[in-house]
């Protein structure tokens, strides 16, 4: 690489005036960046500060300049426009003012103006910015030109509605800077600009894997989940059916905000009394498949360490399992066999659990709480389908759970927490728990690894080098015995897993496991998790200190010592790995790599130019 | 000399309808060039991005601003708010006003619109595309309102241009900017597809174009102009590979009878562009070149440390996937004549057989022969066959290469590739003088390449038969003459001698002597080039065209595939109608450079700084050595980040004519 990329002039700094006041900005800062740093408000919407994007599209943050010496003022997006020395910028002046009513007024003119049956409702940046500039009529307003916008309901997990897109491409830069996945792009020009996925395809059939990350940065309803709260109603006050819902290890750390509760509270008790209240027959816990995933997949990476096939990833995220069977299905054999701890619960919920209840299996139905939308994808894979009977019935992100309750005016602060009481399947240890962020499953495996190899436990089972927020993180750990070190790495974002990836396939590593969470900062931060106007993940952190403060409360904080666990394998699957174990717990990957070679002639039908030859 | 009736630009109104200058601001601009837009079709109106100018006061403004727009609509790109619905709404307003119908928006409505695109929009586009309309209102509203109250307004007649200045630079007239936003917009595939619709070799046009385009680039007066190259290499070899486009003969919408054969002769850039076109236009094409391999001065004047042969090939090959045949070792001249041509039932001929023959010294003691001395182009056709294994050749000792253009860059690089110790170049201007590509020299220079300036050779000093050196002088700038331009006169007294081993002299080609000769009724110009009629390409022999080096002299690549596709429609023309048609969008260029229209105007508010990507280059120590390609090609992540730097500069130009503009269908 040229360094001459990366050289930018130092920043320094500069005076200038806003609203009159002197300021001192930065050469390297935009307007609207000094004007922030100084308390002063400039409405913006296509913007987004968190994830670097300022496309200067949606033209509503205007401020007026006056470049020193000039002698005429200009109108300027201020989320692009860098400040300079002697700039005088004014905010909030009555012409100001009237064209960021007719901007918004504008976006309005080709927006679905039915706000009530939206699913960001009251949540949505336009909303905000329309009451900000004041907005009080809709001239320009068109039914037709609304109406004819595409909705694309093709997929499981996510519905993407160009009625409600307002072209701030938050998230096309999200899914090709942010994730690397770059599955989406601009399609046509002019009016008819939309966002679109490469070759035309739709979305379940594109080269998106559902991470959902597009869906967290949309400042509308133009990207959401597939709502499915009336469903997961429905079976619960169905007096015939037996509803068993679990919910994901970082769903309670990221849910108590939506009532009120600081950010990364634990909401665990709260969760199973309003699940309870809402009908729910059977409370489990995702956190003890979690503890199962670590007997299955710590068994089998010991074994493929043992045969020195390497690496060995990781398999409980649905994003991740696309993304590899999306875009790289030759290291499909790499992959470990072991479901997801959702389909790990969902299998012996209709197994073990009416087994050991003595219920009629037929009558029960999972629904799973989950941080993330890729798993109301995974629950329809053909292979977690048997005769017609899903493992898992219904995926309900925390965002349509917090819906759910908001529907049923249950206010999840003012609840007594309760406890689990299922004696099967609701136990879990610290390593279960700490599945939501990313190096969890990395460091819940080494736990048991450890004690499985040298028949003790390890001393220090709190694994400060895994414990890092980079995008890639290597380590080798020790695990003694016949195994000796193993390097491992764990991934989170998918922009940093396709560098790992990279270098795997170009035989420029020598990992033995890799953990791959498809989201930033792992499930904490799922695609399902609730959104924040104006920021991108901002409490990642908080979240997975509550995860580790789950861990160091519990009792047991090794998976293999989880009794109820213990008790499964004792009383139904025989040891990890099992054929028992494999035919409910394992699965297998297929290739739906997408190719496309398109011809001159379909590329020369779609482009649009001006003097066009042929 | 056309008489503007009334109008307002740059800000300036002008109006004389009541015969007084009673609302004359100040002098009317001087038009040429304005009476007639194409044979006996008066122009009576033209609209642009800094105003507009009526000469025929019965024009109708509201049809005419709806038209403007109609343009600007239609090129919007979508992505940023008051262009996007801006044009949409004030073209369909204007369109029911014109037509005497009612319209949602009155005229207030339309000026605030008008105003939000000027001051709020994103790009050159939404920015000036209203500007004419804004002048109307605000300055002959009485007009507009005098339009309305009489109902629906007439037909009119005319056509609207959009072009950016970029766009203007490059010969081929490549839409820059669009093909800069497909990359943009997440598909590299449409930007190759805006590229391969004025010729086929992006690839090869990526590595070693001259960039006009970047030199117009309104960017630089930010920071510095866009990587436009750079884009246009990463488009085209983005779709190499398993990924590529492919073409075929699906391509031809209208494949044309046995008997449409036409006859190219030349398989270097300008041939095979114009094969590419013919073929496209459903001819069938044979190419006739003189060597075993297509590409012309692209194969054997550009080393492959700049362009890798199977890049070039792949993009050949393209003539065989639409139909077109190579038919090699057929030199004109000597296997073949012009007469022979036509008797083998050719309808038209494209010469573009390039100028090969190197140009000496002209100093004492020269002989071609000699060992130790060698042409440019000579010496870069033996690089080629080394290269390409077909001979051997090695260098020693001190070599001197004469000359300050590509081609002289070209040969010193490789010269030290080969073998030589030391390798000097001898130019008689200065370093700024040199037509060579900066980046050329300055990459040279790196590699330990020694110039003199300011130096000219004046005798070839020979030992046993063999040059051993180069007597020099040294030269001085001379006063400027009348254009500006300083001359060079040796300085007395400073002649000396530079050793060398072999002295390659490359000051310039000309046509191949005997290629053509007086029975092919070809005609040459005062300096030796294929005289061609520079509208047409036609040359003093009916239904043969010329194009490229051979009738421009040495020039570009660009400038050779632009010839390629004038030639293509020439031919086109002149076998299915007898004659050349006229070219609206060229006559709309040669409007508004005859009048400077297109401004090269500063930007005035401050735009962030983001410098433009580099190409990955291999360090100059490795890279001296070896023919393998130097530049690598710059990653998705950096063609993204790039193309974010067009400014996109489009501006809109219309105009109103009497009549039905001729052959208005024609695309460029």
């Amino acid at each position: 690489m040229d360094t001459r990329d990366m050289v930018m002039p130092a920043a320094t700094e500069l005076t200038a005036t806003i609203n009159g006041t002197a300021v001192t900005g930065r050469s390297n800062e935009t307007i609207l960046e000094c004007a922030r740093r100084h308390g002063v408000y400039i409405p913006t919407l296509c913007e987004l500060h968190d994830i670097d994007h300022a496309p200067g599209t949606c033209r509503v943050c205007l401020v007026e300049i006056k470049v020193k010496h000039a002698d005429k003022t200009h109108l300027v997006a201020s989320c692009t426009t860098p400040m300079q020395e002697g700039l005088d910028i004014h905010t909030r002046t009555p012409e100001l003012r009237e064209m960021q009513r007719l901007q918004v007024e504008l976006l309005l003119a080709d927006h679905d103006q039915d706000c009530a049956t939206c699913i960001r409702h009251g949540k949505c940046d336009l909303q905000d910015v329309a009451q900000f500039v004041g907005l009080r009529q809709n001239r320009f307003y068109d039914p037709a030109r609304v109406a004819a916008r595409p909705v694309d309901e093709s997929s499981p997990a996510l519905i993407r509605n160009m009625k409600r897109c307002i072209r701030c491409q938050r998230c096309i830069a999200i899914c090709r800077d942010g994730q690397g996945v770059d599955a989406l792009i601009q399609i046509n020009s002019g009016l008819e600009t939309a966002v679109g996925l490469r070759h035309g395809l739709t979305q379940k059939n594109s080269a998106c894997v559902t991470c959902g990350q597009c869906v967290l940065v949309c400042p509308t309803g133009a990207l959401g989940e597939r709502d499915e709260t009336d469903r997961a109603l429905e079976m619960m006050y169905d007096p015939e059916l037996i509803t068993v819902v679990q919910f994901a290890p970082a769903v309670r750390v990221g849910f108590g905000e939506e009532f009120g509760l600081p950010p990364g509270t634990n909401v665990e008790g709260q969760i199973i009394t309003a699940l309870r209240q809402l009908g729910a027959s059977i409370v489990l816990d995702t956190n003890w498949g979690a503890d199962l995933v670590i007997m299955e997949e710590g068994t089998e990476l010991l074994h493929r360490l043992a045969e020195r096939k390497r690496p060995t990833f990781s398999s409980c995220c649905p994003a991740w399992i696309n993304f590899v069977e999306r875009h790289y299905p030759d290291i499909m054999p790499m992959l470990s066999s072991t479901k997801s701890p959702q389909q790990c619960v969902g299998a012996l919920a209709k197994t073990y659990l009416p087994e050991k209840m003595g219920i009629d299996p037929a009558r029960i139905r999972v629904i799973s709480i989950m941080p993330c939308i890729a798993k109301k994808d995974e629950i329809v894979r053909r292979q977690l389908v048997h005769d017609g009977v899903p493992e898992v019935d219904v995926v309900l992100s925390t965002r349509e759970f917090a819906r759910m309750l908001q529907r049923e005016r249950i206010d999840l602060k003012s609840l007594e927490p309760s406890t689990f009481d299922n004696p099967y399947m609701s136990e879990y240890s610290g390593a279960g728990a700490i599945f939501g962020t990313t190096g969890g499953v990395m460091e819940a495996a080494i736990r048991t690894m450890y004690y499985v190899v040298n028949s003790r436990e390890l001393e220090h089972i709190e694994i400060e080098q895994l414990r890092g927020f980079e995008g890639v993180r290597t380590a080798t750990v020790e695990l003694g015995g016949e195994i000796g070190p193993v390097k491992i790495a764990m991934c989170h974002g998918l922009k940093p897993t396709r560098q790992i990836v990279e270098q795997i396939r170009a035989g420029k590593s020598d990992l033995d496991f890799v953990e791959v969470m498809a989201c930033p900062g792992g499930c904490v931060d799922g695609g399902g998790t609730l959104r924040s106007k104006k920021a991108y993940l901002p409490y990642a952190l908080k979240r997975r200190e509550t995860l580790f403060a789950i861990d160091r409360n519990r009792p047991v904080r090794q998976s293999h010592r989880n009794e109820q666990v213990q008790a499964l394998y004792r009383d139904y699957l025989g040891a990890p790995n099992s054929e028992k174990a494999h035919h409910l717990l394992h699965t297998y990957y297929t290739d739906r790599k997408i190719e496309m070679t398109q011809t001159v002639r379909e590329v020369w039908a779609d482009i649009k130019m001006i003097g066009k030859v042929y | 000399m056309t008489e503007v009736s009334y109008g307002v630009w740059d800000g300036v109104v002008y109006d004389s309808r009541d015969g007084t200058s009673s609302r004359r601001d100040s002098e009317l601009p001087p038009l040429a060039n304005f009476d007639v837009f194409d044979e006996h079709n008066r122009i009576r109106a033209f609209f642009g991005d800094r105003g507009f100018f009526i000469f025929d006061e019965s024009v109708s403004l509201l049809d005419a601003l709806w038209r403007q727009m109609v343009e600007a609509a239609d090129q919007s790109c979508g992505k940023c708010t008051p262009c996007r619905m801006g044009t949409v709404l004030v073209r369909d307003a204007l369109d029911a006003l014109r037509r005497g119908e009612r319209s949602r928006l009155g005229l207030a409505d339309i000026e605030m619109l008008a105003e939000q695109m000027t001051a709020t929009s994103m790009c050159g586009l939404g920015q000036t595309c209203a500007r004419a309309l804004l002048a109307a209102l605000r300055s002959f509203r009485e007009v507009i309102e005098a339009e309305l109250a009489r109902g629906p307004q007439p037909e009119q007649h005319g056509m609207a241009y959009m072009t950016a200045p970029c766009i203007e630079a490059c010969p081929s007239r490549i839409n820059v900017p669009r093909y800069i936003d497909y990359i943009r917009d997440g598909k590299p595939e449409h930007s190759l597809g805006v590229i391969l619709q004025k010729y086929p070799m992006a690839a090869t046009c990526g590595r070693v174009c001259v960039r006009f385009c970047e030199m117009a680039c309104r960017r630089k007066f930010v920071d510095e102009a866009v990587g436009i190259k750079t884009l246009k290499r990463y488009v085209a070899d983005q779709q190499s590979g398993p990924n590529a486009l492919t073409f075929g003969r699906e391509l031809i919408s209208q494949p044309l009878g046995a008997d449409m054969r036409v006859a190219v002769v030349g398989a270097g850039p300008a041939g095979v562009s114009c094969a590419y076109h013919l073929l496209l236009h459903g001819y069938h094409v044979d190419i006739l070149e003189a060597m075993s391999e297509p590409g012309g001065m692209a194969a054997i004047g550009i080393p492959a440390y700049r362009l890798p042969k199977h890049v070039l090939h792949a993009e050949t090959d393209i003539i065989t996937e639409l139909g077109g045949r190579f038919l090699f070792d057929r030199a004109l001249g000597k296997d073949f004549s012009i007469d022979d041509l036509f008797a083998r039932g050719y309808r038209a001929v494209f010469l573009a057989i390039g100028c090969q023959q190197g140009i000496s010294l002209g100093v004492r003691d020269e002989d071609p022969t000699m060992p130790g001395y060698k042409s440019g182009i000579g010496f870069l056709l033996e690089v080629h066959d080394h290269v390409a294994k077909l001979r051997t050749i090695a260098l020693h000792g001190e070599v001197i290469v004469v000359g300050g253009g590509n081609v002289a860059m070209d040969c010193a690089r490789s010269a030290l590739r080969m073998g030589a110790e030391k390798v000097h170049v001898v130019y008689r201007r200065t370093r700024e003088d040199m037509p060579a590509d900066s980046e050329e020299v300055e990459a040279a220079i790196a590699e330990g390449i020694v110039f003199h300036f300011l130096t000219n050779p004046v005798r070839v000093v020979s030992e046993d038969g063999r040059i051993v050196g180069v007597e020099v002088a040294t030269m001085q700038q001379t006063a400027p003459d009348g254009q500006g331009r300083r001359n060079v006169a040796a300085v007395p007294g400073t002649e000396r001698i530079m050793g060398c081993t072999t002295l390659i002299a490359a000051i310039g080609q000309q046509v191949r002597k005997g290629s053509l000769t007086t029975e092919d009724g070809i005609k040459f110009d005062r300096w030796n080039c294929v005289a061609v009629d520079t509208v047409d390409l036609s040359t003093s022999r009916p239904g043969v065209f010329a194009g490229g080096d051979c009738a421009s002299g040495p020039s570009t690549l660009i400038h050779a595939m632009a010839n390629g596709l004038k030639a293509s429609r020439s031919i086109d023309d002149w076998i299915r109608l007898g004659h050349i048609a006229f070219q609206p969008r060229t006559r709309m260029r040669e409007l508004l450079n005859d009048n400077r229209m297109l401004a090269d105007d500063a930007v005035e508010v401050p735009v962030k700084p983001q410098y433009r990507v580099h190409h990955p280059e291999l360090d100059p120590s490795v890279r001296k050595q070896m023919f393998e390609e130097v530049e690598q090609t710059i990653s998705p992540e950096q063609a993204y980040r790039e193309a974010k730097r067009c400014m996109r500069c489009y501006r809109t130009y219309s105009v109103i004519t009497e009549n039905a503009i001729a052959n208005i269908s024609n695309g460029a």
